[in-house]
């Protein structure tokens, strides 16, 4: 058991969503989210952030842009 | 301690006109570019002296098609937040695939592409785009301590209000969620998008734009917590329940 307590926790949970974390504070940060419920749900705010983010920016390039990129591409 | 490209190899001397004839006029500008092309070529991969193509033009392009072009649609999508209007993002993809190919030759295989082609879609953008539509108060914001941004309504709330937060915030629609970002000034998008769109490392986010670690951290920290909050304000407009007290809205 290495829970790191809540100070620490949500101090690292940004860097913990980012896997920026060493394995050492990886593995406490864990530890502690799974006994607190508190900072659990302060993390499920940030992956809710992330992964709408991410689902809100998919983009097509339009066609026109892929034919004059590939058409420069021919000419170069 | 982050440390940013201790080693550059002198340049190649392929003109970029030879290439794809870009024809830019301002030597110091192609100098810059050059250069930023150049580290973003060295990248953070281990520099092997040779170790650059040779191949022949014809396969240099096949090769180019191959692996470049499939990253058009991401590419096209970071410009569309960078830029904020599709016809900027469409020029801006253009201009980052022509300086890519013209530095193709010299992009060592095997290392990482996509943050290779981010980084020259950064440098274009900030170097061209950005001056036309520079924001006075981008490094004013930068310093800022954090207590100014505003409270972080995280070290407050309780946790059932957060939950709440966190159901508002998936149920907001796509364009609420594009308008907030785009709403947050530049240096802190252009981190957030990197780092939670796109999945760059914290030390991939500096090498592409060009900034230490720390910085990095502290403008992730920052506009993710302005989006936070302006996210929390759209659902509040819309009806959601963010705060303690119910009821929440249908919908």
């Amino acid at each position: 058991m290495t829970d790191c307590g809540c100070d620490k926790a949500k101090e690292e949970l940004e860097e913990y969503l980012h896997r920026e974390l060493s394995a050492e504070d990886f593995r406490d940060v864990t530890d502690h989210l799974e006994n607190c419920a508190d900072c659990t749900t302060e993390h499920l705010v940030g992956i809710t952030m992330t992964l709408k983010m991410q689902r809100a920016c998919q983009e097509k390039a339009p066609d026109d842009l892929k034919a004059s990129v590939l058409a420069m591409l021919s000419n170069a | 301690m982050p440390q940013l490209l201790l080693t550059r190899p002198a340049l190649d001397s392929t003109p970029m006109s030879d290439v794809a004839g870009t024809g830019d006029d301002s030597t110091v500008e192609i100098e810059r570019e050059l250069d930023a092309i150049d580290d973003a070529a060295v990248g953070d991969a281990p520099v092997r002296a040779g170790k650059r193509s040779s191949l022949p033009p014809a396969q240099l392009r096949s090769l180019f098609e191959e692996q470049a072009i499939p990253f058009m649609d991401q590419l096209y999508a970071a410009a569309m937040r960078m830029t904020r209007n599709p016809a900027d993002a469409g020029d801006l993809v253009q201009e980052t695939y022509a300086k890519a190919y013209a530095a193709f030759a010299q992009f060592e295989q095997g290392t990482n592409l996509k943050a290779w082609l981010y980084r020259i879609l950064t440098n274009t953008f900030i170097n061209g785009y950005r001056k036309n539509q520079r924001q006075p108060y981008q490094n004013a914001i930068d310093d800022l301590e954090d207590y100014q941004l505003g409270s972080a309504e995280s070290l407050t709330q309780g946790r059932s209000t957060r939950s709440a937060e966190a159901e508002a915030i998936d149920h907001l629609p796509d364009s609420d969620v594009k308008e907030a970002l785009q709403s947050i000034p530049e240096d802190f998008r252009l981190a957030v998008y990197l780092a939670d769109v796109e999945g760059f490392s914290y030390q991939e986010i500096a090498d592409i734009m060009r900034t230490p670690v720390g910085t990095v951290m502290s403008r992730l920290h920052r506009g993710r917590r302005l989006l936070r909050d302006l996210l929390a304000d759209y659902a509040r407009d819309r009806g959601f329940a963010v705060t303690a007290t119910p009821p929440r809205s249908t919908k």
